[in-house]
């Protein structure tokens, strides 16, 4: 360990101390209090709440209500972070394609076998998180996060061949991608477009009718609560995740042969 | 820390050390991204604290109930009357740091990404993860 590193610890070690004396002495109000923010208190009395409807987001679960209905603006621009960063990804990979016959048998007819039946439970499950997101904990982003599983498993499992070879190229996953975003974007606008058609007013990202705009989305199917929007909000971001995670694993397990190959010299080492 | 009748010193004691052991964390994984020379450590090092900060802001989250454990965010059955949104409001934990700790974990997984791709990128570039060849410096 040279100064340089002696240094480093020390004033890590002194910022340790001092956060911990911070918090100990109550520099982020009381750790684990009995009562609640009043912020808090009114997202819990209104997330479901039939008899102050304008307030409400008629959502069972509170933590669905707040990204998709009272921050949904800020959820639309994370969205929209993480489809950059996924643009992002394939541009520094740009050039590559997609190859067949290099080979790779994947693993044994065992574990081929029982991959198999795992998969179409995988993404059952995956979508069930989704779509009930505003009624269990769950959510859009969690559901597709759990459908992204299945390619990486059947990389794994049956080879990258097999999953290019399937169908699943990375412009037919870009392409997923974007109808998800697509989807919540014209699920933020439904309502504004039906109020210019009723001639009322309406909000982006309204969901439930608030003061001065008596629009809603339909609250109930059949015997369930849907939470207006949050079921859409939901089902197309499970879309959006699920494509857009396994688009980037599939950029990144691609051999370093084909991309240096695909590459060429000419701008590789400017 | 602020003490509340009605619950043990065990448990006020352990939840200190919960707490603590994270702000360790915090220390050791910023260790982690200022020392190691390898890309590749320094990013676990970094999803390591961003994780330790998740854990932090759910903890703040958390709160203390008189007599059981709090329930978590979600109605689990449509309420019939008023009184039960009450009781609700009266028992669960803080459902903002969640929402703004899921918004974290997906900007988080977002910029995680793109960050790979780069590591990946830059071994093929200079075949090596080390920071300090690019700098002109020798290895260790």
């Amino acid at each position: 360990m040279n100064l340089r590193e002696a240094v480093i610890a020390v004033s890590i070690a002194l910022m340790i101390a001092l956060l911990a004396y911070t918090i100990g002495a109550g520099g982020l109000g009381p750790i684990a209090p009995s009562r609640l923010r009043d912020l808090a208190v009114s997202y819990l009395i209104n997330t479901y709440n039939p008899w102050n409807i304008t307030k409400s987001a008629l959502s069972l679960e509170a933590v669905t209500a707040i990204v998709w209905d009272y921050r949904g603006l800020d959820t639309f621009f994370e969205t929209s972070v993480l489809f950059v960063s996924i643009v992002g990804v394939a541009l520094v990979f740009r050039g590559y394609r997609e190859k067949l016959g290099l080979g790779g048998k994947g693993l044994s007819e065992i574990v081929k076998t029982s991959t198999k039946v795992l998969t179409p439970l995988i993404l059952i499950a995956g979508i069930s998180i989704a779509i009930h997101g505003h009624l269990t904990p769950g959510g859009g982003f969690q559901g597709g996060s759990f459908i992204a599983v299945l390619l990486v498993l059947m990389s794994v499992v049956f080879s990258l061949d097999f999953v290019i070879g399937s169908g699943l190229t990375s412009s037919k996953l870009l392409m997923l991608r974007s109808i998800g975003l697509v989807g919540v974007l014209s699920t933020s606008v439904a309502l504004v477009v039906l109020g210019i058609v009723l001639g009322t007013h309406a909000y982006i990202f309204q969901n439930i009718a608030r003061e001065g705009s008596p629009l809603s989305m339909p609250t109930w199917l059949l015997d369930r609560p849907t939470g207006g929007t949050l079921l859409f909000f939901n089902l197309f971001e499970a879309l959006a995740v699920a494509a857009g995670l396994s688009l980037a694993f599939l950029v990144l397990s691609l051999r370093e042969s084909e991309v240096e190959e695909a590459l060429g010299e000419s701008e590789w080492y400017e | 820390m602020g003490r509340v009748s009605g619950m043990s010193d065990l448990v006020i004691t352990l939840y200190t050390i919960v707490v603590l052991s994270l702000v360790v964390n915090i220390g050791i994984s910023l260790y982690g991204v200022f020392t190691r020379p390898s890309l590749v450590k320094k990013f676990i090092c970094l999803t390591i604290f961003s994780d330790t900060l998740n854990s932090f802001a759910i903890a703040i989250g958390f709160r203390r109930v008189s007599d059981t454990y709090p329930s978590i965010a979600v109605l689990s059955s449509v309420p019939e009357e008023l009184s039960e949104l009450a009781t609700f409001a009266e028992t669960a934990v803080d459902p903002v740091p969640q929402a703004l700790v899921l918004t974290a974990i997906v900007i988080g997984l977002a910029v995680y990404m793109f960050l790979v791709g780069l590591i990946v990128m830059y071994y093929r570039h200079y075949k090596t993860t080390h920071v300090r060849v690019v700098e002109g410096g020798s290895v260790g």
